[in-house]
């Protein structure tokens, strides 16, 4: 140890700025490991600032609705909502015909016609694909609509039409083209049947508004109440 | 072997109460640097050890280690060049070298006082 005479001044003085450097270094890393925490604390607060506020909005919202008064939502956007007005926009023409197919001996000619499940199918797959208007052959298809056979004939809203049927549906072209087109999708189970069917895509499909009547015999409008509730 | 270590005391005790922040862009160079002047020391207390200390190399190599390193590697990265790791690989082999000539002295001069 007692070598080491010479240079003892200097080294102490580097010593003491390396001491210094250390211990800046060290705080340094120390804030930027805390800095991130604090950063992510903020972020978080903020969001759940935003997310209480959004909150009480949508309450507020909820309550004035419940209390019917002054809705945003005016009689036209109702109507169009229900299915009452006229619609037109870009979507999809769908024709579905029997099939062109003799069906063979023995077997069922039955599975060669169009039932209400295929066209149940394709409304179902239309409406997955995000469909806003759908109507078969010109009858606008609504929360009440029916689709069942009635004999060799499809009835809709208590009206009957046969075979071929065309489906209007309004939504976005590709999205709804694709999903009936999709791989395994409903166009090739049909197809198996010799069920002849036709998309065509276009820019503008009318769909007209439903022009039936309305009755409400048994149900009667009620607060709002949990199913668990409702059943004792 | 006092003094050094009182300056060391001293530094660390004046940087933890000195109000100042490396900021994060330029945390890279000053732990380089930092590196360097560790290394730096390490040298001059085993060249102290072997009696060939000379206080002008030393404190120029300090300095001028430290400076040099943080200004490579601020280069590397305008050039899309990692010195960071270099330094860090030659800095850290250096340090160990240093550590060991020290070890080796200090062992070598007891088992001499011993005989």
């Amino acid at each position: 140890m007692k070598h080491i005479h010479k240079g003892s001044w200097s080294i102490a003085c580097v010593c003491l700025v390396l001491g210094f450097m250390l211990a800046v270094q060290f705080r340094t890393t120390q804030d930027l490991k805390s800095n991130v925490s604090y950063q992510r604390i903020e972020e978080i607060s903020e969001r759940l600032l935003q997310t209480e506020k959004e909150r009480d909005k949508l309450k507020e919202e909820l309550n004035r609705m419940q209390k019917g008064e002054e809705t945003d939502t005016s009689d036209a956007e109702l109507k169009l909502r229900a299915g009452l007005a006229p619609v037109e926009g870009p979507g999809v023409i769908v024709r579905l015909d029997d099939s062109a197919m003799t069906s063979k001996a023995g077997e069922n000619p039955n599975l060669y016609v169009i039932h209400d499940d295929d066209l149940l199918r394709v409304i179902n797959e239309l409406r997955a694909a995000g469909a806003e208007a759908i109507s078969v052959n010109g009858q606008r298809l609504i929360g009440t609509s029916e689709i069942r056979c009635a004999g060799p004939t499809l009835s809709v809203n208590n009206v009957r039409s046969a075979a071929p049927y065309e489906i209007h549906a309004i939504g976005d072209k590709t999205t709804l083209e694709n999903a009936l087109r999709m791989r395994g999708g409903v166009a090739e189970t049909l197809k198996v049947w010799g069920i002849q069917l036709d998309i065509s895509v276009r820019d503008s499909v009318y769909v007209p508004a439903y022009k039936g009547s309305y009755k409400h015999e048994f149900a009667k409008p009620t607060e709002d109440k949990d199913e668990k509730e409702a059943k004792s | 072997m006092i003094l050094p270590v009182l300056g060391l005391v001293l530094g660390i005790l004046l940087g933890m109460f000195f109000p100042v922040v490396i900021p994060v862009a330029y945390a890279k160079l000053f732990s380089v640097a930092l590196l360097a002047s560790l290394d730096s020391v390490f040298g001059g207390l085993r060249a102290a050890a072997a009696d060939r200390f000379t206080n002008a190399v030393f404190i120029t190599g300090f300095f001028s280690n430290a400076l040099l390193a943080a200004f490579l590697v601020f280069i590397g990265d305008r050039l899309g060049i990692d010195l960071y790791y270099v330094a860090l690989l030659t800095f850290g082999f250096r340090i160990f070298k240093n550590l060991a000539g020290l070890r080796r002295y200090f062992l070598r001069s007891d088992s001499q006082k011993v005989e």
